[in-house]
Order: C-alpha cells, then structure tokens, then sequence
C-alpha cells in the first residue's frame, strides 16, 4: 500500500475521480466489480478525510463505512457521476463532523456526571482535547523526517489538502481542493498555495535540494 | 539565497515526488485499518439488500463491522424490528461456530447467513421458526429473514 507510487497507478491515464464515475455507472447496471476496486483505491483518502477532522480512529473507522454506504444508498440519485470523487468527500467530511460532535456532546455529558460544573464560577471544566496528529517518531529516515517537520509546519488547511491530494491522482486536485473549501486554480494542474509554500520552507530549510533530482 | 515557489506554476517532477513522498508518509503515521476496505464492501452489500434492519437488543459489544476475537463460550443475541424478533445462540463447535435460531412470528421463513466476499449460506426455518447453521467459519456476519407475509429484515453485522 504505502509504497505503492500514486503518480503512475493508471496506465490509461484516468484519474481516481474518473474511474470513480465510470464505477459508479457500472454499479447502476448491475455490475459491482468496479465499484470494489474504487472502494480498495479510495478508502485511505476517506480514512484521512476523516481523521483529519480529529476524529478517533474507531468513529472514523464507522464514518468511513458510513460513507460507502451512503453512496450505495444514494447510487440512483447522484445526478452527476462525474462529481462523485467530491460527494464522498463531502459526505465523508459531514460525518466526521457529525462524529466529533457526538464525542463532544458525550464528554460533556460525561464530565457533567462524574464532576459537575466547577462549583466556585460555575464553568464547565475543559474538555481533553483529541489526539494530536500522530507522532513523528514512526518516521525514521532523515529525510523524510526533514520533508515531515516542514510539513507540520504548513497550516491545518494546507496539511489537509496536500496529504489528501497526495493519496489521488493529479487531475483530481480541483475537486479535492473544492471539497476542502480551498479551490486551486481552474485552468491547468497549478501548484497551488499550499505546494508552493512547502516548497518554499524546504528551500528555507536547506533541505529542498534532496527533493531535486533524487 | 533562497527562493520561492509561485502558486501559479504548473506542477513539476520535484512536486510529484514531493507529493507521493507526502501520501507515503502519511499512510506511515496514520495507517488506514487493516480490512476497513473489506468491512466496508460488506456494509455496502449489505445496504444493497435493502432489508429493514433490525435492532440489537443485547449489546454485548458496539456495532459496526469491526474485527474481534472469536468468543470462547456461547451467548444469546435478540433483533427486533417492528414486525419480527430473532433471537441467536452462538456457540463455538469442532469445525466452528453453531448458530441456533429462533424467529416469531413463527412460520416458515427463508433465512440467509451473508458473510463478506459475497459468500452467502441459505436454510428455511421449521414449522416453529427454529433454524440452524453448523460449521461456520468465524467472523463477521449478518443474518436475513425473508418471511412470505413481510418485508425481509436484516440483523447488524455480529462477529461470531
């Protein structure tokens, strides 16, 4: 899986989100096997979607199942199939959303129960905050360690975006960025803010020479 | 000196690399659950059959497709939707896992046992909606009845 390289997984030349449409069609007419192939490809794209929102690896576990069965549900009624990269994304994200509140809710009710309001101001006391981004100590080699620290540094937004682009094919770069709410430019495959800035602090850092021609 | 990277350059083979270096990576420190692609095509298969669901009436453990280990002694598992109830002993057997069950209204009913991979076993219960599954491989599964008179329903995925 991970060292699978993303740039050349389709010799046709289709993008994630086309064979995704393509899948989707066939599905309606009774054959599932594309479907499955797209549901293999795409599920570490929803499985970052979601925790990317901060939600605990169980819940997201269930959002993303969720979110294939919805699309199955759904199958008859997507009017453009061509946009369905996009709709699970979204549907994905909304879950997690969905997820993250429901853990809010129950901590807080949890917290009222077992402590109550601090009883001097009244004030609900602070909730623990989810795991951060999983740690860095995994990551070994020296240079993937310096791409990753950089990498930490990019806004929220930016990390997003870039580490779920990073899991499809290029030409679905517009309709991620769409579904993160940060669209990139419409004409062409631009680098994009977020790439741009990379590139740059790693150039800062002294590192961006073990990117060139490696 | 250093420099910066304009936005509105076309992508390069260093972003590519840098890119596929980034998905990489964050499969390393994230990693996607083992079998969540399997759990969730058989959640889709299952949604496909578009049964009525029952509900859990005995949690013994949360719901949704998630790898356990196989229980080591037997324990009694009740569905109900609005029109049916079943209820399942799942016991560990020689060759795996027994399923007696039990459906009300009785009559006879066609039951499915699906398992993922589109496997799926058949039986039909007796006069007084009893059936049985023997030998089965653990894991998890979702039981479908299929009354004559009534919407066929669909038990949550369990773990036998």
């Amino acid at each position: 899986m991970a060292d699978k390289p993303h740039t050349t997984r389709d010799p046709d030349g289709l993008s994630l989100g086309d064979r995704a449409a393509h899948a989707v069609l066939e599905y309606r007419q009774g054959r599932p096997a594309a479907l499955e192939a797209v549901v293999r490809e795409m599920t570490p794209l929803l499985w970052h979607t979601v925790r990317a929102q901060g939600v605990e690896p169980q819940a997201a576990d269930d959002v993303v199942q969720d979110t294939w069965v919805a699309l199955v549900r759904h199958v008859d009624t997507i009017a453009e199939p061509h946009a369905v990269l996009k709709w699970l994304l979204v549907t994905a994200k909304r879950g997690a959303w969905e997820a993250v509140r429901r853990r809010r809710r129950d901590e807080r009710h949890r917290t009222e129960l077992h402590d109550g309001p601090d009883p001097e101001t009244g004030a609900h006391r602070e909730l623990p905050t989810p795991d951060p981004a999983p740690d860095v100590v995994v990551v070994e080699d020296d240079r993937d360690r310096t791409l990753w620290t950089v990498f930490q540094d990019l806004p929220d937004r930016c990390r997003e975006l870039l580490r779920l682009v990073s899991l499809a094919d290029r030409p679905d770069y517009k309709h991620i960025s769409e579904a993160i709410g940060m669209p990139v430019g419409s004409i062409g495959a631009t680098r994009g803010r977020c790439l741009a800035k990379l590139r740059t602090l790693l150039e800062q850092s002294g590192a961006d020479d073990i990117w060139r021609h490696a | 000196m250093s420099r910066s990277y304009s936005p509105d350059e076309p992508l390069d083979a260093d972003d590519e690399r840098i890119l596929a270096e980034i998905g990489r990576l964050a499969l390393l420190v994230d990693p996607v659950p083992v079998d969540l692609a399997d759990r969730s095509l058989f959640a889709m298969t299952l949604a496909a059959l578009e049964t009525e669901v029952m509900t859990l009436e005995l949690v013994p453990e949360p719901t949704g497709v998630r790898a356990e280990t196989a229980p080591t002694q037997a324990r009694t598992i009740t569905f109900t939707s609005t029109s049916r109830t079943v209820m399942i002993t799942v016991a560990p057997g020689i060759d795996g896992v027994r399923i007696d069950g039990w459906i009300a209204p009785t009559g006879e009913v066609d039951i499915e046992l699906h398992r993922p991979h589109g496997e799926v076993l058949t039986t039909r219960t007796d006069d007084d909606g009893r059936f049985a599954f023997d030998a089965v491989a653990p894991g998890p599964a979702s039981l479908v009845a299929r009354p004559e008179d009534g919407p066929a329903v669909s038990t949550p995925v369990i773990e036998l």
